[in-house]
């Protein structure tokens, strides 16, 4: 085996969060591991073959999965699912805001097709208004306006496949907001 | 007894209901879309007919080309699974027509038990409770409203030809009546094409228990025991559970002596399952009948020991069932998840996409009914559920536990699953309490994230891999395993 001599340290993104951890070699296959400001844990580990790890964990046996998406390594441990990056690798990425708001633009938030147009050029929707069903898996979304404004545009027919970032409807943002 | 049998559906069910053909010594045909040439149904079949098209009404729901591929393939009966063709009665004729065998109730019991208020009143004069409401269903608006003026407040609107909560509508008062019955009409007749509603009583936080029955053709019906089914996301169930953790012995006699009466009256043929609701302390009042194999169906198998998909065929077949109901006993505790494509921290929006990881659980007690493999891609165009998660156990403890266990061990990986979201589930204090109702998700899940535990696992996990990784690549003179094709190609280019 190879030995890993430096002490790294890491900054990973986990799911949304960042955290930093410092990690150093122990003997044969095993690593100090600690989260800046904290104690090291000591960490056995024994790889079977792409994606399977045995970790002993301050005593504890834990079987954890690993595959490499295309947006970072998806791991599985204890049954949670979390995806994680190093945050050192990253392009600078705005993240979303949070889901329960309404998204600014009106895509579809996964691959479906479009069931029903709600709405024609020219009407005056307000806020929250549905304009477009979408169905996939089954299951029926209607995107709703962002806004209070006039659709100017609608860029999809029914029966089209359509994906994420397809913006479906131009909505024109009315006058100045009431809130 | 058949030598072939089709089987009309896709997905986790259409293995399984292989599983047992080949248990039987019954060849197996599959049919598949374009969307599911892959798809391990197809795989596990012996032989496969493609259909069409991946939308469903093209390919899984096309009835003829179903029954040409039963015909070109020599199929004698078709087992339609559940979902797609098995609730329907035109399928069902058409199936009889051809002379093949239909697995599951006649066509004239499909249509009669589809129909919510002839099922009503058919229940109704078998002396099966009812829920309080109307008995006739219809589309004139201002009939529903004065109907609604003899009843109390909050009711709730049901289309006839209803299922999946589609023209259905909770009033919370009469002021409401009007544009809740024109909206429920309207929803029935696009997802049905027949409009027709009719009033129930609103059955405050009720609990969904069902039985499970066979019967057959000699007109001999049993019960085995009951499902409870009260955790449901959108009307659809998630996990499911036997024995009920409220039933007493005597409630259980008396619910299953209904379900008995219900499929007696229905001259019903073949597995069928009758949903009640249930009120505590006592009350129970029949809901519907599904003519078909449920989803749930393990969870009977592993406390009675019987396989369902053996008595169906077997009853198609026009064999008498070989045991009474003297001889069934229910032993231990069965839990059944259901593993979806889902992301249960967004409203349960469906996840299609590549499976990058894929291991099923192992053990004592436990049983997978899955349907995709590891590289396998989920497709957009159906019902996103993956596999079942069957577990059985001594008492509804150990089943927990081992239900916990399970999902801890059952990496799915490059799609949100309900895995996390159901083992948080599964230990909370409310569950354990067996306090299961059907509001059981919107009031105590509302709000469901991952949560940081054992983020810090993933953390190590993470270094782990990727400094196991670098050391194995480093010493490529030593390679691990069969080397794969990229590394033996050599100069070759591609």
């Amino acid at each position: 085996m190879g030995v890993v001599t430096n002490k790294m340290k890491y900054r990973l993104i986990i799911n949304d969060q960042t955290r930093s951890l410092d990690v150093s070699p122990g003997e044969g296959d095993s690593l100090e591991i600690a989260w800046t400001g904290e104690d090291p844990k000591e960490v056995l580990f024994h790889s079977i073959g792409e994606g399977r790890l045995f970790l002993v964990v301050d005593g504890k046996a834990v079987e954890a999965f690993v595959a490499d998406g295309s947006d970072g390594k998806h791991i599985f441990v204890n049954g949670k699912t979390f995806l994680v990056r190093d945050a050192d690798k990253q392009p600078r990425r705005k993240r979303s805001g949070s889901k329960v708001e309404i998204p600014e633009q009106v895509t579809p938030p996964m691959p479906s097709v479009v069931v029903r147009i709600l709405v024609e050029v020219g009407d005056r929707v307000k806020r929250g208004k549905g304009l477009v069903v979408v169905s996939a898996m089954k299951m029926e979304t209607t995107l709703v306006a962002p806004y209070d404004g006039t659709v100017t545009r609608i860029n999809t027919d029914l029966d089209a496949k359509v994906a994420p970032g397809d913006i479906l409807v131009d909505l024109e943002k009315e006058g100045p907001a009431d809130e | 007894m058949f030598k072939k049998i089709l089987i009309a559906n896709r997905g986790e069910i259409a293995v399984r209901i292989m599983r047992t053909c080949r248990e039987m010594g019954i060849r197996t045909v599959a049919v598949y879309s374009d969307a599911d040439t892959t798809a391990l149904h197809v795989l596990e079949a012996d032989e496969a007919i493609h259909i069409g098209p991946s939308e469903p009404s093209a390919s899984y729901l096309n009835m003829e080309q179903i029954i040409h591929a039963a015909q070109e393939s020599g199929a004698e009966a078709i087992h339609p699974g559940y979902g797609f063709l098995a609730e329907n009665p035109a399928f069902a004729a058409l199936v009889e027509s051809t002379g093949l065998s239909f697995i599951g109730p006649p066509s004239p019991v499909i249509r009669d038990l589809g129909d919510k208020t002839k099922a009503r009143k058919i229940m109704q004069a078998a002396g099966v409770p009812v829920i309080p409401g109307t008995m006739q269903a219809t589309t004139d608006t201002d009939a529903i409203c004065g109907e609604a003026d003899h009843m109390e407040f909050p009711l709730l609107i049901k289309a006839a030809a209803g299922g999946g909560g589609k023209g259905m509508r909770t009033v919370k008062g009469p002021k409401d009546m009007q544009e809740a019955c024109v909206s429920a009409i309207s929803e029935a007749d696009k997802a049905f094409g027949n409009g027709a509603v009719y009033l129930e009583k609103f059955l405050q936080n009720p609990r969904h228990i069902e039985f499970q029955i066979l019967a057959d053709q000699q007109g001999h019906v049993v019960h085995l025991f009951e499902r409870e089914c009260s955790i449901q996301r959108r009307h659809q169930k998630i996990i499911e559970e036997t024995p009920s953790p409220v039933l007493t012995p005597a409630l259980r006699e008396k619910m299953a002596q209904s379900a008995i009466s219900a499929a007696t009256a229905a001259r019903y043929v073949n597995a069928g399952t009758v949903e009640f609701l249930f009120e505590p302390p006592d009350r129970f009042y029949f809901l519907e009948v599904n003519t078909r194999l449920q989803v749930e169906h393990p969870i009977t198998e592993m406390i009675t020991g019987l396989d369902l998909v053996r008595h169906q065929i077997e009853i198609a077949a026009g064999n008498p069932l070989p045991f009474e109901q003297t001889d069934v006993s229910s032993r231990g505790h069965a839990m059944e998840c259901r593993i979806y494509a889902e992301d249960p921290a967004a409203q349960f929006f469906p996840c299609p996409g590549p499976v990058l990881f894929y291991q099923e659980p192992q053990g004592p007690g436990i049983r997978v009914d899955g349907g995709i493999y590891q590289g396998f891609q989920v497709p957009v165009e159906y019902d996103p559920i993956l596999s079942k998660l069957v577990v059985w156990a001594e008492d509804r403890e150990a089943a927990m536990n081992r239900m916990i266990r399970a999902l801890e061990k059952y990496p799915i990986l490059g799609i949100q699953t309900t895995v996390p979201f159901l083992l948080d589930l599964i230990q909370s204090e409310p569950f354990k309490q067996g306090e299961t109702h059907t509001d059981f998700i919107d009031k105590h899940f509302q709000q469901w994230a991952p949560g940081e535990q054992r983020q810090d696992l993933a953390a190590i996990a993470y270094v782990v891999d990727t400094l196991t990784r670098r050391l194995v690549s480093r010493d490529s003179r030593e390679p691990r395993g069969i080397p794969s094709p990229w590394e033996t190609l050599g100069e070759w280019e591609l």
